[in-house]
């Protein structure tokens, strides 16, 4: 096991490098320019000086240095890192637990009772949440809960009260996906014979659904799990606008925008190395989920 | 839709008769304003701001969002009336005398940290924001000052030979005198920008360029940052020290960052703020805003134009006909829809001298007839063309309805979009071959007519339309030389007549002339204010009770 993650942490390494020489070489290929924001043009002695900086950047990765922002000129990547994303972690986490806690129980009693008004109500939710875009049911949710009820703040990012909203509009999809997996799954495996064995000796239906049948169920809910937390913490740029989250969401689409390259450069290699670790702990959940899974891997 | 109840007024607002029914109410509190109503016993505004502050530094900031709060927190020499007339702050006068323009400070300036405020830190300010290590984009609105753009461009082993030539010396701790390279009329007000602002020479060289952060900073305005959570908030309080503390109502500015314009409605409707920065308002929103008590509109200096790359479309008559079959009044009307004023010239209305510039010859409306008499002398005219804008939100629609209007001219528009990064390396200048039309907008940086007629001189960098004529960079030369209003006012007026004018060339065809709108809650509506550069003052604001 030990030998599989450290193998695995080794791998990781070429897999940065990848993505930072080919985040750099999109970057490059697309026109624009750091250091000119406005429609007022940048003087050409100016822009020299900046190039020289520009320079000094390139020389600063090398060494493994990200630098400052080329347009934020008073912040670093690393502080743009430290202050705004533990709010992009802690609504993707949130939402993350939404589709966990409604998804997951909402798909094991769809399936369950199959074709009942429940299974219908449950799956009926779930093409809706998949249907509907971020920004709609953002809006909807603002309109109705915060401006005409006055239950929940508007937005911000501040007490729970403002984190309920985002968190639940970030988690919609995720929750839909979970719910409709489940219940496939779970259905599949009701039909297993290992199922009818445990049925006829006689264990509770209880225990043959919590033991054997919801174990065997999640594989592929963990295995969507992985990307799936990937995308929620990445994928917040609308969620983050529109609630007024502090996240870095915004940082990732507005610096693309401003060809801000350090920042940009900066975001990928943080964002690659947290989906590269929801996979391993992926796979090692499998580990603890299908024993099957471990003689082949160690 | 009936807005509901600001749950803060409300509640500030039963405390106060709480306070006064017990009969602690602290006195003058209570008393009547000047003007308006009861002054609330509360002072604390709750608003919400359209973005993010790039920078705090006065020398690295580029935008609005920082330039108000900097404006707030920081003294300028002078501030603006709305006639755009130089009113004292920190400068309690000054004199002119044909290059050389002095200030004289006031003696009880004082920096957040006790230092007083002296005119020696407004030479170390200019001649930072000018210094090429620095790098600022904003060094250039410094440029009318004697050896500021030669310093500003200097490679690094004449800089400090060239810091010394820089026209701005303190005389003494009160005496600030600028030597400028022509007689610039308008550089007095334009010391009212926040390029103009100083800064507090110990506290940038102890923490560099965290200087700006709350706890670091040292400003020497009516409010002092009290809290900057980036994204998330900005808390300015009251800076009880500052020269003029008795007049400045507001104790606190509670600001929170809503980039999201539909958001920063509903925060407002919502009433988690009472007032919203001027920083525009969704489209699509207008026609229900426009009709609350709580809605407010401002005249701005800014020009929405398209240009037309002259390579591509060379002939006037073409270009005439062009600005003559836009319908500005119903692009403002159907699609912009912020009340903005249809655009007859590139000077826009509300600038000094406007009454003399303006050329009285593009139509408001569209004027078909004379466009196709236009059309029908072209010689050769390009029916094919093709018109780039940025993706920013408004920009397409715009696009598609001239696209449309230029359809009754029998000629074939299509409409390309650019990112805004992107869409700027494509203008130049010079513009890319591909261009014959672009969009674009300029926002004033001073009030004087210059700052937009400058921008079709044959060398300037924000000339992207190929409109190259000695003739104009010899009246806009001549202009930047005469101190004496009228007289410019009247070159100016020749210099706009080369470009709008009956006989003017049209590299351009202006669209509207800008407004700003706004949502400001009843309680502070008649204090709060948003002048023509979009520059307000925190310290002029009272809430009133509701």
């Amino acid at each position: 096991m030990a030998a599989y993650i450290i193998r695995r942490l080794i791998w990781t390494v070429p897999v940065v490098l990848l993505v930072i020489l080919m985040t750099f070489g999109l970057m490059k290929q697309i026109e624009g320019n750091p250091f000119r924001q406005t429609e007022r043009a940048v003087p050409a002695a100016v822009q020299a000086n900046l190039e020289r900086k520009y320079g000094n950047y390139v020389k600063g990765v090398a060494t493994g240095d990200l630098g400052p922002s080329l347009v934020l000129r008073d912040r670093t990547v690393n502080d743009i890192v430290k202050e705004q994303f533990p709010n992009s972690i802690e609504l993707g986490l949130l939402a993350f637990g939404w589709a966990v806690l409604l998804g997951v129980p909402a798909g094991v009693l769809a399936a369950l009772k199959p074709n009942s008004r429940f299974d219908y109500g449950a799956m009926l939710f779930s093409n809706i949440g998949f249907a509907l875009p971020n920004f709609l049911v953002a809006t909807l949710l603002i309109y109705f809960v915060s401006v005409k009820w006055g239950l929940l703040p508007t937005s911000g990012w501040t007490t729970w009260q403002h984190k309920i909203l985002p968190s639940f509009t970030l988690g919609l999809v995720p929750m839909a996906y979970f719910a409709r997996l489940v219940r496939g799954t779970m259905l599949e495996t009701l039909q297993q014979d290992y199922v009818r064995t445990a049925r006829a000796k006689g264990l509770r239906r209880r225990r043959i659904v919590t033991v054997h049948v919801l174990r065997n169920s999640l594989i592929p809910v963990v295995t969507a799990a992985a990307p799936l937390l990937g995308y929620i913490i990445t994928g917040s740029f609308i969620v983050e606008n529109i609630f007024a989250v502090p996240g870095i969401g915004r940082y990732y689409v507005t610096a693309v925008s401003a060809r801000d390259y350090s920042v940009v450069m900066g975001l990928t290699v943080l964002l690659s190395i947290i989906v590269i670790f929801a996979n391993l702990v992926v796979d090692i959940l499998y580990t603890v989920l299908d024993p099957r899974t471990r003689e082949a891997r160690t | 839709m009936r807005l509901r109840t600001p749950l803060v007024l409300a509640a500030a607002a039963v405390a106060a008769v709480a306070l006064v029914a017990a009969g602690c109410g602290g006195g003058s509190e209570s008393q009547p304003a000047a003007d308006g109503g009861k002054k609330a016993a509360s002072q604390v505004l709750k608003m919400a701001w359209g973005a993010e502050p790039p920078s705090l530094d006065p020398g690295l900031a580029t935008d609005t969002t920082s330039s108000n709060v900097l404006l707030n927190i920081m003294d300028p020499l002078v501030r603006l009336g709305d006639d755009l007339q130089p009113v004292p702050a920190l400068a309690e006068s000054w004199d002119v005398d044909g290059k050389t323009v002095t200030f004289h400070l006031r003696a009880d300036g004082r920096w957040t940290n006790g230092d007083p405020v002296t005119a020696h830190d407004f030479e170390y300010s200019w001649k930072r924001t000018l210094d090429p290590k620095l790098a600022a984009d904003y060094a250039y609105q410094l440029y009318g000052i004697v050896g500021a753009e030669e310093y500003n461009n200097a490679k690094p082993a004449q800089a400090a030979a060239l810091r010394d030539k820089v026209g701005v010396k303190a005389l003494d701790d009160r005496t600030l005198q600028v030597t400028l390279t022509s007689a610039q009329p308008w550089f007095v007000q334009q010391a009212a920008h926040h390029s103009f602002l100083p800064v507090h020479q110990q506290t940038v060289e102890t923490h560099g360029a965290k200087w700006t952060e709350p706890g670091n900073i040292v400003t020497n305005g009516p409010f002092e940052l009290e809290g900057w959570q980036h994204d998330a908030s900005i808390t300015l309080v009251k800076n009880a020290d500052w020269r003029n503390a008795d007049k400045v109502a507001l104790d606190r500015v509670e600001g929170r960052i809503i980039v999201d314009g539909t958001t920063r409605v509903q925060a407002f409707e919502a009433g988690e703020v009472d007032l919203l920065d001027g920083g525009g308002l969704p489209p699509a929103d207008m026609p229900r805003l426009k009709e609350l008590p709580e809605y407010e509109k401002y005249p701005a200096l800014g020009t929405y134009y398209y240009g037309f790359n002259l390579k591509n479309i060379p002939d006037e008559n073409q270009r005439r006909a062009m600005a003559f079959a836009i319908d500005r009044q119903s692009i403002i009307d159907n699609v912009a829809q912020a009340d903005q004023i249809p655009a007859t010239g590139m000077v826009p209305k509300g600038i000094p001298g406007f009454e003399v510039i303006e050329q009285h010859f593009l139509p408001t409306t569209a004027d078909l007839e004379k466009a196709k008499e236009f059309m029908a002398k072209a010689e050769n005219p390009k029916k094919t063309i093709t018109l780039f804008y940025n993706d920013s939100p408004g920009h397409k629609e715009i696009a598609v309805a001239v696209q449309a209007m230029w359809k009754e001219l029998g000629i074939d528009t299509t409409i390309k979009s650019q990112e805004f990064a992107q869409f700027l390396e494509f203008l130049g200048p010079p513009p890319n071959n591909a261009v014959d039309v672009y969009r674009l907008g300029w926002i004033a940086d001073y009030g004087d007519p210059m700052n937009f007629l400058e921008l079709w001189t044959s060398q300037s960098g924000n000339n992207n339309s190929n409109f190259a004529d000695p003739a104009y960079d010899r009246l806009i030369e001549k202009a930047r030389n005469t101190p004496n209003d009228q007289q410019r006012y009247e070159l100016y007026r020749q210099a706009e007549a080369m470009l709008t004018g009956p006989q003017g060339a049209l590299p351009i065809a202006p669209i509207y002339w800008y407004t700003y709108t706004n949502l400001e809650r009843e309680s502070v509506k008649d204090t709060f204010h948003i002048n023509p550069l979009d520059q307000f003052d925190l310290s002029k604001v009272v809430i009133r009770e509701a």
